[in-house]
């Protein structure tokens, strides 16, 4: 939809957002650096021999020499600065015409243009803040300078301000009401700042979706009756909402974080699918062999038998030495931290009925659950001394 | 109404000179006139008493001033007034000077009188060209388009005036003047919420603008991009699709929930018939299906109840998903329609609108049958 200009002129611009430009200065102390420029110092060095470097006695000749008035100096330099742009040494250029605006000559006219080609030889360094400074200061003082009408709407766009670039080509307009150039950037900045609206609105709308998704997806689980637990480390979470609402986006960034911090590092988090049903990431403990299990979307409609049959099925896994985790051997539980108990969970029972237990409390965004083989010597020992409950 | 001795009595009263209170009472007992229609008759007739008038919109009281223009404004409403008013009492190059003043005072009003000057072609033909001459249309924009020129003085009026002048080919010319940027600034003014006065002219400029089908192009072209400014008054906030969203215009994706439609019937209307004056030309139909126009438009319908609004969506939907017309057709602006044909369309034109105005009245009965309910 959208057409490069003609000249090329967008995508040489372009090239200034990826390209920093060699040998520039930096921007913040440029002025700094010139007096460590031989050719620009206030002061000539005492000691050089003017054969051995004979282009820069002339230069100092030509600077210094006091039976010059400043405006002639700064007519100099700016021959000097317009010589060294013509070069494309825009570094040079912008010492030059900054020696020639230092000399604050009577002349309005020559520190006008002076100024003008400074801000574009800052321009072409990428340095737009100080190419929009210097194009400000001449619009200024000369309100119909075209040609720091055209600089300022350009930096500008460079720094993404296009509601100001749009105002500085009104501004130039006023005055030169059929300029192409202007005309040319004014519909250039204007697109620009409708495609940065979209893009704000876009983000915006992106942003509501996913709120809108995470609040549904808490909705679902308290509506379940499912009891989250925040992690031991609870993140202060600041916002200017009422308790209730930063109780639950509290909750809602604890999701986030115990999603990701679990121990798999799968970035596995509980989701809602597209028939409403909830899928847990869930982990099944042996104890007995210090081995793990981890299902990443478990879910709640299905039983446990469903998936121990499966993961026990045909192959047993390694670990089991014995060969006894056999489905039909096997004894769930899950722990209430607080009352030091242990629940017995039917295997015939879902998930979902599971985690709706008053006990129940879903820690790190992760239910787990221990399997021990039915009157085995290990499960024997595991479960004396402690307090067990069916469901 | 009043004698010739009663006349010249009233007349020498009309002087900045006169003591207030007389010169109130004159005013008044004028404004009376001008207010309804044998008043006016007797003021047409009498030239030396308009142009003594006239002189006092320089009075030092603002109060009379304030009456004075509001007797102008009067006038100018009543075409019969237009000659005597533009040609014997002259106050086209006054208006005009004061209009783009930026301190003064009463300029809302005499943007309401120039709107008014140039409603109807005939006189407008004779105000356009001094305008042209002494102000500009470019100018004119501008100073419309500066919402702080005039801090005393919103002149939302002007609106209404560059939509009247758009009616002269030479003021759409103007508008569109290719090298400069005019039209343009005119643009984001289709949503302005503020004033509907601003927004309906506005609306009518554009509308009148897209007669001259030789501009479709350009008009829909970056250069100009009116489209989504016609499109985004009647665009709600339903959700679309993310795939309809990036056919659309940029100004018109991922519109906010709270993002409301043009408020006005008559606006609304406005709008499509602009949107449906451009497609006239293949490159506007080509243009408005290419930039999906046609979603916006299907959400618009669902939403509209008014009858005339919704028929006139209708046809531009039908053009929107309906064939291609033969290459001879292409332009339908420029297709010759035979007279017997043309007839037809005309019986068949003026029978819908009847059957819309029943079918609106019958809305409205309705609806007020609801209403008398609710009371009990």
């Amino acid at each position: 939809m959208a057409e490069d200009s003609d000249d090329g002129m967008d995508a040489f611009i372009d090239k200034f957002k990826t390209e920093r430009y060699k040998n520039a200065f930096d921007e913040n102390n440029w002025e700094e650096e010139f007096d460590k420029i031989p050719m620009f110092m206030k002061k000539a060095p005492e000691n050089f021999d003017p054969k051995e470097y004979p282009d820069l006695a002339c230069i100092q000749a030509l600077v210094h020499d006091e039976d010059r008035s400043p405006e002639e100096k700064a007519q100099s330099l700016k021959d000097e600065g317009n010589a060294y742009f013509k070069e494309k040494n825009y570094k040079k250029a912008v010492i030059a015409y900054s020696a020639g605006l230092h000399l604050k000559c009577a002349d309005e006219e020559l520190n006008i243009v002076l100024q003008t080609n400074r801000a574009a030889a800052h321009f072409y360094l990428g340095n737009m803040r100080s190419a929009l400074n210097d194009a400000t200061a001449v619009k200024k003082r000369k309100p119909d300078h075209l040609k720091a009408l055209i600089r300022g709407a350009q930096c500008c766009i460079e720094l993404r301000s296009f509601a100001d670039a749009v105002q500085w080509c009104d501004e130039g307009l006023k005055v030169y009401p059929a300029d192409k150039k202007l005309l040319e950037l004014r519909t250039t900045a204007d697109k620009h700042k409708r495609a940065a609206d979209r893009d704000a609105r876009k983000a915006k709308a992106k942003e509501k979706k996913v709120l809108g998704e995470k609040e549904a997806l808490l909705a679902a689980i308290k509506g379940r009756g499912v009891k989250l637990v925040q992690s031991s480390k609870p993140r202060r979470h600041s916002s200017d909402s009422d308790d209730e609402d930063e109780g639950s986006s509290s909750a809602l960034a604890q999701l986030n974080l115990d999603g990701l911090s679990s121990k798999d590092a799968t970035g596995a988090q509980v989701f809602l699918d597209e028939q409403g049903s909830l899928h847990w990431p869930v982990l099944f403990l042996y104890p007995e062999h210090q081995q793990s299990d981890f299902i990443s979307a478990f879910c709640e409609n299905n039983c446990f038998i469903d998936h121990l049959v499966v993961m026990f099925g045909e192959e047993l896994p390694p670990w089991d030495t014995d060969r006894k985790y056999q489905p039909q051997n096997l004894q769930l539980f899950f722990e209430d931290e607080q009352k030091e108990s242990l629940y017995h969970v039917d295997l015939e029972t879902s998930l979902l009925k599971t985690l709706q237990h008053k006990r129940f409390f879903v820690k790190a965004g992760t239910p787990s659950f221990i399997v021990l083989v039915k009157g085995s010597s290990f499960s024997k020992q595991f479960l004396t001394g402690k307090r067990i409950q069916g469901l | 109404m009043l004698s010739d001795s009663e006349a010249a009595e009233l007349l020498s009263f009309l002087t900045c000179h006169t003591r207030l209170d007389v010169k109130a009472q004159a005013m008044e007992c004028i404004l009376g006139l001008s207010g309804h229609r044998d008043g006016r008759r007797f003021l047409h007739s009498k030239p030396d008493i308009l142009s003594a008038l006239f002189e006092m919109t320089s009075d030092p009281s603002v109060a009379i001033v304030k009456d004075c223009f509001h007797v102008f404004i009067n006038l100018s409403a009543d075409e019969t007034l237009h000659k005597v008013l533009v040609s014997q009492v002259c106050v086209l190059p006054s208006l005009l000077k004061n209009l783009v003043d930026p301190d003064y005072l009463f300029s809302d009003q005499i943007c309401t009188i120039l709107s008014n000057l140039s409603r109807h072609e005939q006189t407008c033909r004779t105000v356009y060209p001094v305008l042209q001459e002494q102000v500009g249309m470019a100018k004119l924009v501008e100073v419309f388009c500066d919402e702080g020129y005039n801090p005393k003085a919103n002149l939302h009026y002007i609106g209404p005036l560059l939509s009247n002048l758009t009616q002269l080919q030479d003021a759409r010319n103007q508008l569109m003047d290719r090298q400069r940027c005019v039209v343009q600034r005119l643009l984001p003014f289709t949503q302005y919420q503020t004033s509907a006065v601003r927004r309906g002219g506005v609306i009518g400029a554009l509308r009148n603008c897209c007669f001259d089908h030789a501009h479709h192009q350009w008009l829909l072209s970056d250069s100009v991009d009116v489209l989504p400014f016609l499109l985004l008054p009647l665009a709600g906030p339903e959700e679309l699709t993310d795939e309809e969203n990036q056919g659309l215009p940029i100004d018109l994706q991922y519109l906010p929930e709270d993002k409301k439609r043009e408020d006005d019937p008559d606006i609304r209307k406005m709008l499509l018939e602009t949107l449906l004056l451009l497609t006239a030309t293949k490159v506007g139909r080509q243009t408005l299906r290419d930039r999906n126009v046609y979603p916006i438009m299907r959400e618009f319908h669902r939403w509209e109840k008014d009858v005339h609004v919704s028929a006139t969506c209708e046809k531009l939907i039908q053009v929107l998903i309906g064939d291609e017309p033969d290459p001879d057709l292409e332009n339908l602006m420029e297709v010759q329609i035979p007279e017997d044909i043309e007839e037809k369309l005309k019986e068949a034109y003026a029978k819908e609108q009847e059957e819309l105005n029943k079918e609106a009245e019958e809305n409205k009965r309705q609806e007020d049958r609801r209403t008398d309910e609710m009371d009990r």
